[in-house]
């Protein structure tokens, strides 16, 4: 059949690079998550100009708002075998990180009309917790509602998450807004239209240490409580389910079957269309620059195009909520922290659950288009907007990843990026109201799970804004909790 | 494609194995070079369509060209040198890459196939398109076993790192040489050399200069810069070696890195660009001049001068020009006889090409016959690692590429990154050189401390 090709690693045709600008993705970065151009084994050395020339010809953007998507490391496909040989000084932190795209988005893509001059809500914060909620409010029949978000949709973590969602959690809280979340993805597709190939292979942990062996052991106990049918395996059960995995070390390991993988950028543009749909103004290259404050509340909230007056402001902004609520002269407990993670080429399905070692943070999956994707976090990262990526991540990564599953050593990694986790002392989310300044409400601090909770935590959310009955969730994670030394300890935090 | 005439000068004559099937070969050329010289033109099916596919670009900047070799997945044909014995499997493809049922799923969706809104929410369906889709999914089957031990990491520390040993780089080298400051070029290539050796002839073309005048060591082929990090230490170059003992990661710690890594062949967007058969300009030129491979009809499509060199390249090579269309045009007076301006190509065939139409200058489609399509156009400059060093890149309007943005000698927004070549958009071998030499020229200064 006669195709026009541009990204022949992934079949993008010419169409469907116009379908998408018909969709309203017009910069790059977003054309290219949108048809999945420059995903594939070349990473967009054979397309990605011929992309922006067709978008330039369609005139779909400006010639200066035409900018190449970041290039990931590794420029060639490259053995995680060969990375995992670069020894690394586990004893000192890591340091700097390659220069990452766009930390301010240029100008030139910013829309030129103004924002809406008055709204009820505005939420601040363009990722999966801030459009959920959004979404939300509409279905309570709260429209008046404007999201700012300072880049394009899925720039921040909920577009640079690994798609994990699981009910093993160490919290009652945790555990029950996990099943939730995960019966709304269930119908995701049937609600917005949009599919979000939740694959429900299940989260396999392991522990390599007696303590932590005794936590997953716990835990295993809560999950079954809650009604998850979590389950202690003998490694023997480990390795049928997952063929192949050494499990070196291993003390222990549970498995829910009902844990599972989700593609996390459709979420996003599933819940932005829906709020378009009912009215609510979905603002991209849009950001705040400052608070109009009086009598202790939020009166306006200003942006690079124009302020907006408003009776509740929300701050659902990530990893950037501490920058945010500070202009408000608010002290948030959030600390940013970079979590790195890569994606390996495409494979055939051979890798049911995701699987996670709970002693390193190691987490690997398979995603529905076949590649590995996984991660492992840093316990001497320090604090800090830092996007970049290092080599020392997917060194330890891939050596930590080829110790469990040695035939992988072949695998050529195709790119690397990183994400900021919003992390909070206790591992826990700030919510509900913020002291001294009553309108302007809290819904960050998820610690790198946030994609998980928000399709739960924003139903209740917006059920507690517009009803006005109280929910405990708001008052148990508020941030009054951190002055009180109510802390509530989260011990399942991998990545 | 078929074997010029002085092919058995090219080599030791082995043979490959081809799922069970011998296949002839020179030993040390490209895989992919050895199969579409037997006639093996489709090497692969795509990952969402199935089309057929052969290789393309034949500078790992494509997926054309990726197959199972030795049991280990999505391996570059066109950059692995072929050894007597490889086993060689197409993938994605059933029951075989020539005859693949799943080539269906190209016929039912001519329009495309929009997987973000298909069977959305639609009960039944959903579920069972989403166990279609993972089952579908991916490309190679998992490597058959574990990789072997790699030689430990080094590191590596010099004044200046080159990247990229075509006319730019090489130029750069001498000029380092010459001025006595220390440098490592690294060329991803098993030669330095580039466009010198692998490009279609330019009559302005200065020499391929000689690189056993260079300082013993200085040159390292085989050599693939994959990104260009920071850490405690600074920032350094992370390079794979590749040698007899195996692959080897460096780290290579320099005061000035000066990029020189060229351009990518882009996929130009036309019906059927990804036939097996269409080639890449580049591919075509490299094809010819060092492995002694050429179509015996062929048709170019493309723009600039770059398209009549390749066209005489050809010639001379004995290949019968079927058509040679320049999208953009005037056809200048020194093209060869039978060029025209043209627009709409359309690569036609079952399986593989075999003729090319266009729309002629008066609106009529003309087809002609040929066994392969050649696609001239300008190279995409590769600018990642200067990115990731924090170039500033831009759109080139005219020319429809992103390109750096450097001053006249090479210096871009970050202080240690410097570029010269097709990385900035594009030129002749002449130009190449000359900013190399000028790049190596002013950075030589900078570190003597007479910057500017």
């Amino acid at each position: 059949m006669s195709k026009q090709m541009v990204c022949s690693c992934e079949d993008v045709t010419v169409d469907d690079i116009r379908h998408a600008v018909a969709k309203g993705f017009r910069d790059v970065e977003s054309v290219k998550r949108f048809t999945g151009f420059g995903t594939g084994v070349c990473q967009g050395k054979s397309c990605l100009s011929a992309v922006a020339a067709l978008l330039a010809k369609d005139k779909a953007q400006k010639p200066e708002g035409l900018l190449p998507f970041t290039p990931r490391p590794p420029l060639y496909p490259t053995e995680l075998s060969v990375l995992a040989s670069l020894p690394v000084d586990e004893t000192q932190a890591p340091v700097g990180g390659m220069f990452e795209e766009m930390s301010v988005f240029p100008p030139v893509l910013r829309p030129e009309a103004p924002v809406p001059k008055k709204a009820k809500v505005v939420i601040i914060g363009g990722g999966i917790l801030g459009l959920a909620l959004a979404y939300n409010l509409s279905l309570r029949g709260e429209k008046d509602v404007v999201v700012l978000e300072r880049g394009y949709l899925c720039a921040g973590a909920s577009g640079r998450n690994g798609g994990g969602v699981r009910m093993q959690w160490g919290t009652s809280a945790n555990i029950e807004l996990a099943k939730r979340s995960i019966e709304l993805m269930g119908r995701f597709a049937r609600d917005m239209g949009i599919n979000v190939w939740l694959r429900q292979g299940g989260y396999l942990f392991m522990a390599k240490t007696k303590a932590v062996a005794q936590r997953l052991e716990r835990n295993a106990a809560l999950h079954n409580k809650h009604g998850v049918p979590t389950r202690l395996l003998t490694l023997d059960e480990a390795r049928d389910i997952v063929p192949g995995l050494t499990l070196k070390d291993a003390q222990a390991a549970t498995y829910n079957p009902q844990d599972g993988v989700i593609f996390p950028w459709p979420f996003l543009w599933g819940y932005a269309n829906a709020c378009r749909k009912a009215g609510i103004a979905v603002e991209t290259f849009t950001t705040v620059t400052g608070f109009e404050q009086s009598d202790g509340l939020v009166r306006k909230v200003k942006t690079d195009r124009g302020d907006i007056a408003c009776d509740t402001v929300v701050v659902a902004s990530g990893a950037w909520s501490p920058e945010v609520a500070k202009l408000a002269g608010v002290k948030l407990p959030n600390e940013p922290h970079r979590h790195e993670i890569l994606s390996t080429e495409p494979l055939k399905p051979f890798l049911g659950p995701l699987v996670s070692v709970l002693d390193s943070g190691l987490y690997f999956s398979q995603s529905m288009r076949g590649e590995i994707v996984g991660g492992m976090g840093d316990a001497l990262e320090p604090a800090g907007l830092n996007m970049g990526s290092t080599l020392r991540f997917v060194s330890r990564f891939a050596r930590a990843l080829t110790e469990q599953l040695p035939n992988l050593g072949h695998v050529k990694v195709l790119r690397q990026w990183a994400g900021c986790y919003d992390v909070t002392p206790d591992n826990s989310p700030v919510l509900g109201r913020t002291p001294g300044l009553e309108n302007m409400l809290q819904l960050s601090g998820f610690v790198g799970h946030g994609f998980m909770m928000a399709p739960a935590v924003s139903e209740r959310m917006a059920a507690w804004m517009t009803s006005g009955a109280s929910d405990e969730l708001f008052t148990r994670f508020s941030l009054r909790r951190f002055q009180e030394g109510k802390l509530e300890r989260e011990d399942m935090i991998i990545g | 494609m078929r074997r010029l005439p002085d092919a058995a000068a090219r080599g030791k004559s082995i043979t490959l194995e081809l799922e069970g099937e011998s296949v002839p070969a020179r030993e040390g050329e490209p895989v992919a070079c050895s199969l579409v010289a037997a006639g093996e033109s489709v090497l692969a099916r795509s990952i969402k369509y199935h089309r057929a596919r052969g290789p393309y670009c034949f500078s790992g900047a494509c997926s054309h060209c990726l197959m199972r070799v030795d049991g280990v997945p999505n391996v570059y044909t066109c950059r692995v040198p072929a050894r007597a014995g490889m086993k060689l499997e197409r993938q994605n493809a059933y029951p075989s890459a020539k005859v693949d049922v799943f080539e269906a799923i190209d016929w039912f969706f001519p329009k495309g196939l929009d997987h973000h809104e298909m069977f959305a929410g639609m009960p039944v369906a959903e579920q069972v398109m989403a166990k279609v889709a993972r089952q579908l999914a991916g490309l190679g089957l998992l490597p058959d076993a574990p990789a072997p031990a790699r030689m430990p990491a080094r590191i590596v520390r010099v004044r200046v790192a080159v990247v990229g040993g075509g006319a730019a780089g090489l130029a750069a080298a001498h000029t380092l040489a010459a001025r006595g400051v220390s440098f490592l070029l690294f060329e991803r290539d098993a030669q330095p050399g580039g466009r010198h050796l692998t490009g279609a002839l330019e009559p302005d073309a200065p020499a391929l200069p000689d690189t056993s005048a260079l300082p013993p060591d200085s040159v390292r082929t085989r050599a693939t810069a994959i990104g260009l990090f920071d850490d405690a230490e600074g920032r350094f170059l992370a390079v794979v070696v590749e040698s007899p003992e195996g692959l080897q990661l460096l780290r290579v710690y320099a005061e000035r890195f000066l990029l020189a890594p060229g351009g990518h062949p882009p996929m130009l967007p036309f019906e059927n660009n990804d036939l097996p058969g269409v080639y890449s300009g580049h591919a075509a030129s490299l094809l010819a001049r060092r492995h002694g491979v050429a179509p015996a009809v062929a048709a170019l499509v493309g723009s600039g001068e770059g398209l009549y060199a390749l066209a005489r390249l050809m010639e001379a090579q004995g290949t019968k020009l079927a058509a040679v269309v320049d999208l953009k045009g005037p056809v200048p007076a020194s093209a060869p006889a039978g060029s025209v301006r043209g627009g709409a190509p359309k690569a036609h065939g079952l399986g593989s090409v075999s003729a090319l139409s266009y729309e002629s200058e008066s609106g009529r489609r003309v087809k002609v016959a040929c066994d392969a399509v050649l696609v001239a156009v300008g190279p995409s400059p590769s600018f990642e690692l200067p990115r990731q060093g924090g170039a500033k890149v831009e759109f080139d309007e005219a020319r429809e590429v992103f390109a750096v943005v450097a001053d006249a000698d090479g210096r871009t927004a970050a202080a240690d990154v410097w570029v010269a070549g097709d990385v900035t958009g594009g030129g002749s071998t002449a130009q190449a050189a000359a900013a190399g030499q000028r790049a190596a020229e002013a950075l030589s200064r900078e570190l003597a401390g007479g910057a500017s």
